[in-house]
Formats: structure tokens, sequence, C-alpha cells
């Protein structure tokens, strides 16, 4: 019954990419925020979450992608999202993520426009 | 306007972590079976999971339970509807602080948006908590009239 969050890290040059897969509650959340600060200690400023695989979220879940958020910006970084069911994409407007992060349709749009192709 | 019962069901189930994706997926077999599309099935799961995460998390019961209730019924000739009570023993809340906080921005108000997501998520939600406990009575439809 639990979807236990998998968090793959794909380094390049202009940033990072987390994907996940699982569930993001508090649990998936902070192997989320485990994996963002230890890329934010690293000197990654831009960070894409890609959300494919992940169809449910919580809202301790998203406080706690919310920190990450907060974290970044403190640092002058951005974080952005990619790949979002219609739910979870409505559930981070409601939340107000949205007003803090970019939310893209795909990774490829995405890496367009955060200069990650380049 | 005709509703006919068309499927039940009632699940008694433990406080433990992710206990509520098991009561999302026994509402979403339901309503799948009515025809209901996996959008609204999608919506339904989250606001069940927000309202089982405040029970687990919130109501302090001495018997660590959750009762559930779903009642799937066609509106007219083919509108599936979902009926879910969520209730738990616990000492209830005050929902008019809950509301009003929510309200406010800064950190300390990220959490406690439940309430919030159920409301945005279902058509219709009512919730009624005293210090004998809370049930929170949800419905979905896959077109609201």
């Amino acid at each position: 019954m639990t979807e236990e969050m998998r968090v793959a890290v794909d380094r390049r040059p202009a940033g990072a990419i987390l994907h996940t897969k699982g569930y993001i509650n508090n649990v998936g959340g902070e192997e989320i925020a485990n994996r963002a600060y230890e890329l934010m200690d690293d000197g990654v400023r831009t960070l894409l979450l890609n959300l494919k695989e992940t169809k449910i979220v919580n809202s301790i879940g998203i406080s706690i992608l919310i920190e990450i958020i907060e974290k970044m910006i403190e640092k002058g970084g951005k974080i952005s999202f990619c790949c979002l069911t219609p739910v979870i994409h409505k559930t981070f407007q409601i939340m107000g993520l949205a007003n803090y992060a970019t939310i893209y349709d795909s990774e490829e749009a995405a890496l367009k426009d955060l200069g990650f192709a380049a | 306007m005709t509703m006919t019962a068309e499927r039940q069901m009632e699940l008694t189930l433990p406080m433990v972590p992710d206990i509520e994706i098991a009561a999302a997926r026994a509402a979403g077999n339901l309503a799948r079976e009515l025809g209901m599309s996996s959008e609204r099935i999608d919506e339904m799961a989250h606001a069940i999971i927000e309202a089982c995460i405040n029970a687990r998390e919130h109501s302090g019961c001495a018997d660590q339970r959750i009762y559930l209730r779903f009642v799937g019924t066609f509106q007219g000739d083919s509108n599936p509807r979902i009926d879910v009570w969520i209730t738990d023993h616990g000492r209830g809340f005050d929902l008019s602080e809950a509301r009003t906080r929510r309200q406010k921005l800064g950190p300390a108000y990220k959490r406690g948006r439940g309430i919030q997501l159920m409301e945005a998520h279902m058509d219709e939600v009512e919730i009624i908590t005293s210090v004998d406990g809370t049930t929170v009575h949800m419905v979905k439809y896959e077109k609201k009239s």
C-alpha cells in the first residue's frame, strides 16, 4: 500500500533535475528536501522537479516543497516543476505554490526555458 | 431528479501511516465501476486523503480508527455521484478557526490547508464536528448540474 518515494538526481552543467516517483507526503517530501538541500549545498541554483511518476500529493508534502522553494529563493536560485497531473497542478495552485515556482507542461519545455538544453 | 443506490462500501481503517491511500483507492474503485472519469476520481482521491490525514493527525481519538462510508448513485441517466462520509471519534475542532487560519499568509500557515483542498476538489463538503468526533461528508459528481 505504501508508495515509497524514490528520487533520481540528474546533474547538468546548468543545474539539476530531480525525478520523483511515488507519494509526496511527509516522508516523500523530506526525501525530496534532502536531495534538494544536498544540491543547494553543492552550489546548484537552478532545480527542476519532474513529477511525471508522482500521482498523489498531500498538503503536508506540499508544505515541505514550499519550504524547499523558500530556501532556494533565499539563496538566489530558482525551482521549477514539470509534468504534473491535472489534479496536482490544481492542488499546487490552491496551495499557492504556483506563485513561487514556474510550472511547465513538459521536461523539454522546462529545459529549454531554463537554459539546460544549450 | 432520481437517485438510485448502485454501490455501497463501508470500511473501518486503523490510523497508521499512509492508510489514506487505501481509503482513496477503495473509493476510486467504486467510482470507476460507476463510470466516473479518471480526473474526477483523482480529485476525489486527493480530498479523501486530506480528510483521512486530518482525522489521523488531529482527532486525538482513543480508538485510533477512521470510519468510512462510500455510496455511489446515478443522478439522471448517466451522471455518477459518489457520497463519502469520513468519521473519527476524536475531540473535534474549531471549524471557524480552521477557516480563518487559511486566509492568513506566512510560514506558520503553510500547514492546515486540508479543508481548503477538500472544498476545491469536491463538489460539496459538509463538516460536522463536536467533542464527540468529526464527520466529513463530501460529494463528487461526474457532471455538476
